[in-house]
C-alpha cells in the first residue's frame, strides 16, 4: 500500500502574506487557500476550527470572510466536529460551495457523505474544497488539558501556541515561557478510535498539508486531485505561496513517508489484534468490528 | 337504467383512490363517489403518548408532498394546546416555510393535470416530457419554481421534505444574513416565473373549458359548461398561512364541525356494468365487479355546519378575493393565480426578517390537557390538527386534512358531468390522498365500522 496516497505533485510552501504567516501554525496554507477561494468565488464559504469559550477549545464555525479566517488560522491539538455543520452551511448558512478543512478522518466521512448522501441531500454537491491536514493521532480536550496544565504545568488561558515537533510537544506562554513534555507520554491520553487509523495525509484531501518533512514555517503540500490541481494552480499563479522543490528541503519526503508508515504499520497491528479480541460463549474469538471491511 | 362505471385507480395525483360512477344512457354521472382506498397510515394513534417535541415529527411523515403543512399544524397544534406564544421572528420563519411549500405543490400539480389540456389553439395534447415547443420551456419553468421551493425550504427548514427546523415553542434556529439574501434572490426569481406560469396555465385552462369537445381515451367527450360547479360552501382560515385557538380571533371553528362515518355516506354494494377497455391508462375496471362503496371507503367525512365543504386555492380565493369562477377550471385558476403570491409573501416575509431576532419561546409551558387547534393553509386547502397536551406528553391528536374535507364536496361536483371528465374534475381538486386516510376503530359505535370493514 502506498502511504502517501495518490498525489499529483508536493511542494513545500509557505504563504507570501505576512499576517497569515505571523498568525499561522506552520506554511499557513489552509488559511491562505481558503482565503484566495473565497476570493476567486470557487467557496463561498469555509468550515473551520474557530476560537470558541474556553481557551484552545476548538468549535466549528462558517466562515465566509478572510478576517474570521485569521482568527480561526492556528492549530488546536484537539477535536473538531467540522463535519457538525457541513449540513448546516448549506442550510441555515445559505452556502452553495462549501469548503472544509479536516484530519484524515475527517475527510474520509465527507467524502462518504458525498459518495451515499443518506441524509445529506444537496449537500454532496455543494461540497467545493476539501483540505486535509496530517494527523498522527489525536486528543480529547480533557486530555489537552492535563497535558498543558499537569505536564507542562502551564495555565490554558496563557498558552500562546502549541507545537508537535521533533519528538517533543511544546507549550509557549505568552509571558515568554517553554515548556516541554516528551511525546512517548502522550500516547495515553490518544483517543482510542485514532488506533484504527490507516490515514496519515489525508489521502482523500482535493489538497493536504502538514509540517512534516518541510523546514520550520514551512509547510509539506500534496496537491492530489484535479480541482485541487486547479486551485493551487491558480494560488500560485496570484503569487500567494512561495514556495521550494521537495527535494531540496530537509528533512524532506523521507521523513513523511517514515511516519505514514509508523502511523499506518502499528494501527495495522492494532487492527489485526482486535480479530481476536474478546470471546464468545463456545470460546472462538469474538472480533472488533473491523471498519476496513464489509461485515 | 342507470348504469355503473368504476375508475380504479385513478391516476396522476398523490396517494391511491377511486371513482365509482352511477351514469345514465348519455353517459352523464347521476352520482359520483369519489373515495380513499389508501391503507390507514394511523399517525393519530402512532403519536398518543409521545413527548410533544415528537408528535410533529411524526405528523410530517404522513406525505412527502406536503410535510411543512403538517409539521406546522401539528407544532402549533400542540402550542395552541399548552398556551405558548412564539416569537415574531419565528413565526416570520414558518411564514416563508409555507411560502415555499405552496410554490413546490402547485407547480408540481401543473405536471400533473397538463396531459388532459391542449395547447390553446390547436388540437395537440400537452405531453409535459416532450422536448417540443412551447412544451419544453414550460416544463422547465415548472422544475425550476419546485428547485426554488424546495431550496427555500432546505434554507429555512433545515429539511426539503420532513423540515427539521420547526420545534414545539418556535424554530430552532434562526437563518443567517447571507441566507436570507439568498432566499430574497430566488424569491424575486420566482416571482417572474411565478407570472409567466400564470399566465400559461390560465390560458391552458381558459382553452379547455371552452372546446366543444375534448378527446378522452378515443373517445369525443363534450364539455359541459357546467364542469365541475357544486352547490357546497367554502372553507379557509387565512389566505396564506392559517389560523390557531390562540389567536385574538380565530378563523376556524370546532364547533361547527361535525362527522360521518363513511358507512352512512357513500353508495352501498353494487356491480359494475358498463366498461370502456381504451380509457386512458388500463382502461376502467371490467363489468361484473363487485364494488362497495360505504366499505371500501378508508376516511372520515368531516362536515361543516352539516354539509361538505371546498378547501384548497379557490376557498382561499373566495373568502379573502371575492373571487367568483365556479367549476374545476375555476379552481385550477385558483390554484394558479397563488403562485405569484407565494414569491411575494417570501419577499414580505424576507423584509420583515430579523436574523438576529431570537427564535425560541422563553417560556415553553407543559400543558394542562387543554384542547388546542391549529387550521393551516396547507396547498390543498385548510389542514387542521387538534391536540390536547398534558405534561409534555400527548393525549388526543387527530387530523382534519384537506383533502378529507374534499372528498365529499368534489363527489357532489362530479354530478351532471360525462363520466370520462370525472378524472379531470378530481384532479383539478390536486387531491394528496395518503394522509386523508383515517384510523377508525375509536369507540363503540365507530368499532363496528371497523368490523364491517375486516371482513
Amino acid at each position: 500500500m502506498d502511504v502517501l496516497g495518490n498525489y499529483k505533485s508536493v511542494i513545500s510552501a509557505r504563504a507570501a502574506d505576512k499576517d497569515i504567516q505571523k498568525k499561522a501554525q506552520d506554511g499557513g496554507i489552509v488559511t491562505t487557500l481558503f482565503a484566495y477561494a473565497l476570493e476567486e468565488g470557487i467557496i463561498d464559504g469555509a468550515i473551520v476550527a474557530g476560537p470558541s469559550d474556553e481557551p484552545w477549545k476548538p468549535e466549528p464555525m462558517v466562515v465566509t470572510t478572510k478576517a474570521e479566517l485569521l482568527a480561526a488560522a492556528g492549530t488546536r491539538y484537539t477535536i473538531s466536529p467540522n463535519l457538525q455543520l457541513i449540513k448546516e452551511a448549506t442550510r441555515s448558512y445559505g452556502l452553495d460551495r462549501v469548503g472544509i478543512v479536516g484530519t484524515p478522518c475527517q475527510v474520509q466521512a465527507t467524502r462518504k457523505a458525498q459518495l451515499y448522501p443518506i441524509g445529506m441531500r444537496d449537500v454532496d454537491d455543494k461540497i467545493a474544497l476539501v483540505l486535509g491536514i496530517y494527523c498522527m493521532e489525536n486528543l480529547s480536550y480533557q486530555a489537552l488539558e492535563a497535558i498543558v496544565e499537569d505536564h507542562c504545568n502551564q495555565k490554558m488561558e496563557s498558552v500562546k501556541k502549541m507545537d508537535i515537533g521533533k519528538g517533543k510537544f511544546t507549550v509557549y506562554t505568552e509571558r515568554g515561557a517553554v515548556s516541554q513534555m516528551p511525546l512517548k507520554y502522550i500516547h495515553k491520553y490518544v483517543q482510542p478510535g485514532c488506533h484504527v487509523c490507516l490515514d496519515y495525509v489525508a489521502n482523500l484531501a482535493d489538497i493536504s498539508t502538514g509540517s512534516v518533512g518541510s523546514p520550520d514555517g514551512w509547510s509539506t503540500v500534496f496537491v492530489r486531485s484535479n480541482k485541487g490541481n486547479a486551485v493551487w494552480d491558480g494560488a500560485m499563479a496570484a503569487g500567494l505561496f512561495e514556495t521550494k522543490d521537495m527535494e531540496g528541503v530537509k528533512p524532506g519526503l523521507d521523513l513523511v513517508k517514515k511516519l505514514a508508515t509508523e502511523k499506518i504499520t502499528k494501527n495495522q497491528k492494532h487492527v489485526d489484534e482486535r480479530k481476536s479480541f474478546g470471546l464468545k460463549a463456545d470460546g472462538t474469538p469474538k472480533a472488533l468490528r473491523n471498519p476496513y471491511e464489509t461485515p | 337504467m342507470s348504469k355503473v362505471v368504476e375508475i380504479s385507480p385513478t391516476t396522476r395525483h398523490e396517494g391511491h383512490s377511486k371513482l365509482v360512477l352511477k351514469v345514465n344512457d348519455e353517459g352523464i354521472i347521476e352520482r359520483g363517489d369519489w373515495l380513499s382506498i389508501t391503507p390507514v397510515r394511523g399517525v393519530e394513534k402512532l403519536a398518543l403518548g409521545k413527548t410533544m417535541e415528537q408528535v410533529p415529527k411524526i405528523a410530517s411523515r404522513v406525505c412527502g408532498i406536503c410535510p411543512i403543512a403538517h409539521t406546522l399544524a401539528a407544532t402549533e397544534a400542540m402550542e395552541a394546546s399548552i398556551g405558548c406564544e412564539i416569537p415574531e421572528d419565528a413565526k416570520l420563519l414558518r411564514y416563508i416555510l409555507q411560502c415555499a411549500n405552496r410554490l413546490h405543490s402547485h407547480a408540481i400539480h401543473n405536471i400533473l393535470s397538463l396531459p388532459d389540456m391542449y395547447i390553446p389553439g390547436t388540437e395537440t395534447k400537452i405531453n409535459p416530457f416532450t422536448k417540443e415547443e412551447p412544451v419544453r420551456s414550460v416544463a422547465l419553468r415548472i422544475q425550476r419554481l419546485r428547485e426554488i421551493g424546495q431550496t427555500v425550504g432546505e434554507i429555512v427548514g433545515g429539511e426539503a421534505i420532513h423540515p427539521s427546523n420547526p420545534r414545539v415553542g418556535g424554530m430552532y434556529m434562526n437563518i443567517t444574513p447571507r441566507a436570507k439574501a439568498k432566499i430574497y434572490d430566488l424569491a424575486k426569481e420566482a416571482r417572474v416565473l411565478a407570472q409567466e406560469q400564470m399566465e400559461f396555465m390560465i390560458a391552458v385552462f381558459n382553452d379547455f373549458q371552452n372546446r366543444d369537445y375534448v378527446e378522452v381515451g378515443g373517445a369525443q367527450v363534450p364539455v359541459p359548461d357546467d364542469l365541475g360547479y357544486h352547490d357546497q360552501g367554502y372553507m379557509a382560515t387565512a389566505p396564506m398561512y392559517g389560523s390557531s385557538s390562540l389567536d385574538d380571533n380565530p378563523t376556524w371553528y370546532p364547533e361547527r364541525f361535525t362527522e360521518v362515518r363513511p358507512w352512512d355516506w357513500y353508495m352501498g354494494e353494487m356491480e359494475v356494468s358498463e366498461e370502456d377497455p381504451n380509457y386512458p391508462i388500463g382502461g376502467t375496471t371490467a363489468v361484473g365487479t363487485k364494488t362497495w362503496p360505504q366499505m371500501q371507503a378508508c376516511t372520515g367525512v368531516p362536515l361543516y355546519d352539516g354539509q361538505p365543504v371546498e378547501v384548497g386555492p379557490r376557498a382561499r380565493l373566495v373568502q379573502f378575493r371575492n373571487y367568483d369562477k365556479k367549476g374545476a377550471m375555476g379552481l385550477q385558476i385558483a390554484r394558479q393565480m397563488e403562485l405569484p403570491d407565494c414569491a411575494y409573501g417570501m419577499i414580505e416575509a424576507c423584509e420583515a426578517l430579523n436574523t438576529s431576532g431570537k427564535v425560541v419561546a422563553d417560556n415553553i409551558p407543559q400543558g394542562d390537557g387543554s384542547l388546542g387547534w391549529a387550521a393551516n393553509e396547507a396547498p390543498r386547502g385548510t389542514d387542521v390538527h387538534l391536540a390536547q397536551v398534558r405534561d409534555g406528553r400527548l393525549e388526543y391528536f387527530s387530523l382534519l386534512v384537506p383533502t378529507t374535507w374534499n372528498f365529499p364536496t368534489c363527489s357532489r361536483a362530479l354530478t351532471g358531468a360525462p363520466w370520462r371528465l370525472a378524472e379531470v374534475i378530481m384532479r383539478a381538486y390536486d387531491p394528496c390522498v395518503s394522509c386523508a386516510t383515517h384510523m377508525l376503530v375509536v369507540d363503540e359505535d365507530k368499532r363496528i365500522v371497523a368490523q364491517k370493514l375486516i371482513q
